[in-house]
């Protein structure tokens, strides 16, 4: 490789970075939509909390790892918000230490919001992966489950969760929740919020109906966000949600562009070799 | 923009500590390899210690030490966890058939359960779901059919190295050409979900922290 093509090669990173910066100041209206055209996740979503009753109680299984957090925090906060505006009180339950970590963090933004006080409950952490999972399993039934989690009020108990909502990450996730805590909870729903890399991993709980919703990529997310009237409760959802669609298709751009240059290079490389060949 | 940040001084502070953090790390991309290093050291650090505090503040101390100074003699089960938690601390100094004792309960009950709840939860409901039925409409009948015959290719699509005729062959390759086809999808959505990722860093540089987006 030329100095000249190594110089290139090592402020590419740095260009893409000022590219995607700079495609971040532009506003493009309506003319790029992040939300997806398909609004059926969305609807599924909406359509599961809409079955949900009035002051329900919602088991929030917070399980998301630090990596890709960022991608669904947006949804994530939309749908807490959501819950919060139908009256629901959401436990938020952690199985994960990066879980907890960033649960702590969410729950420290809601009071510092004072977004309905008391009708968020902090179930803090539980030790133990699946075997934890079958133990809250079991508190969710008849058994009453204040000597199960730390944190719990004494009086409660999770005996009327109707619905949980896994937000899921790499660890433990939405399909721990459906192999572990459904066959045990027969009447307990479940939606998940996870990140893209886990849509194959999930989607055929979809199909199977083991999973009554589920929103896992960052255009169904934003549909999702955009069906919303949170009216006093927006405050709750990011302050600028979602990654602007320009600075994205500018990012597909340029993979498309550098994938196009390593085959055309590789193909020009064996047209080459074929022509020496037949040379000699 | 994380909005995990407030307006207090101190909020402030912990945005640069973040944004320097994030200009080390992106540098990692333009060959900087030291500094980055050491905010991998950071991390680790930070990781670490934020583990031992979630086991003492969340595990140890409520649900095992507190339980047993208020009731030592009617909770004897929780003697035999304290004696497990010694003796993985000790491990290192310890015969190891006397170590081995809390790994192998750890690790057999993670096997028994995710064992279990494969089976149950996933293994049997996907293929229940797999099996082509007549739906309420047509479409959904066709949808699926197709289902069932994806799954059926993709799975004669594993079939390697062994006798075999013609069909079976095309099958084969035509279940493993559907397997590339939805790897390629999933990458795509990969691709998109890691864009994200590093835009939702540059919107924290360029707005939360140098002001610039309105």
């Amino acid at each position: 490789m030329s100095d000249r093509r190594a110089l290139l090669a090592r402020l590419a990173p740095l260009l893409l970075i000022g590219v995607l910066s700079v495609a971040l100041l532009p506003d493009t209206g309506t003319g790029l939509r992040l939300p997806s055209a398909d609004i059926l996740p969305a609807s599924e979503m909406r359509a599961a909390l809409d079955r949900l009753d009035e002051d329900a109680t919602v088991l929030v299984g917070f399980d998301p790892d630090l990596g890709t957090y960022a991608e669904i925090r947006p949804t994530v906060r939309a749908l807490v918000a959501d819950l919060l505006g139908r009256g629901a009180t959401l436990a938020f339950v952690s199985l994960t230490p990066e879980g907890r970590a960033l649960a702590i963090a969410e729950l420290g933004r809601l009071e510092r919001l004072a977004v309905g006080p008391g009708a968020v409950v902090d179930l803090g952490f539980l030790p133990g992966a699946e075997a934890a999972l079958v133990r809250l399993a079991r508190g969710i039934g008849p058994v009453p489950a204040d000597a199960l989690v730390a944190g719990l009020p004494r009086e409660t108990t999770l005996s009327g969760a109707a619905m949980a909502v896994v937000v899921g990450g790499n660890d433990l996730g939405a399909r721990s929740w459906v192999e572990q805590v459904a066959p045990r909870a027969d009447d307990l729903e479940i939606v998940a919020v996870a990140p893209t890399v886990l849509l194959p991993e999930l989607q055929p709980y979809i199909a199977s109906g083991q999973l009554a919703a589920l929103l896992a990529t960052p255009r169904d997310g934003a549909a999702y966000r955009e069906s919303l009237d949170l009216g006093a409760l927006d405050p709750v959802t990011d302050p600028r949600p979602g990654a602007p669609p320009l600075a994205i298709l500018v990012g597909v751009l340029v993979a498309i562009g550098v994938l196009g240059e390593a085959v055309g290079a590789r193909a020009a490389g064996a047209l080459r070799a074929q022509r020496t060949r037949e040379v000699t | 923009m994380s909005g995990l940040f407030g307006a207090e001084p101190v909020d402030q502070a912990a945005t640069w500590v973040a944004a320097a953090a994030t200009l080390i790390v992106l540098g990692g991309l333009l060959g900087e390899r030291r500094i980055f290093g050491w905010s991998q050291h950071l991390l680790a650090g930070l990781a670490t210690g934020f583990l031992a505090l979630l086991a003492i503040t969340e595990v140890l101390v409520p649900r095992l030490l507190t339980p047993l100074a208020a009731d030592p003699v009617g909770r004897a089960e929780l003697w035999f966890g304290i004696a497990l938690v010694g003796v993985a601390a000790g491990a290192p100094w310890l015969p190891r058939i006397v170590s081995a004792v809390p790994l192998s309960i750890a690790i057999g009950a993670l096997a028994a359960f995710a064992l279990g709840g494969a089976v149950v939860g996933t293994l049997l409901p996907q293929l229940a779901s797999a099996v082509a039925r007549p739906e309420p409409t047509l479409v959904a009948t066709l949808a699926g059919v197709g289902a069932a015959t994806v799954s059926g290719l993709v799975l004669i699509g594993f079939v390697h190295g062994t006798p075999r005729g013609r069909f079976l062959t095309v099958a084969a390759t035509s279940g493993r050409w559907l397997m590339l086809a939805g790897l390629g999808g999933w990458l795509g959505y990969l691709l998109f979900s890691r864009l994200v990722l590093l835009i939702d860093r540059l919107s924290f540089l360029v707005g939360d922290w140098l002001g610039l987006l309105p």
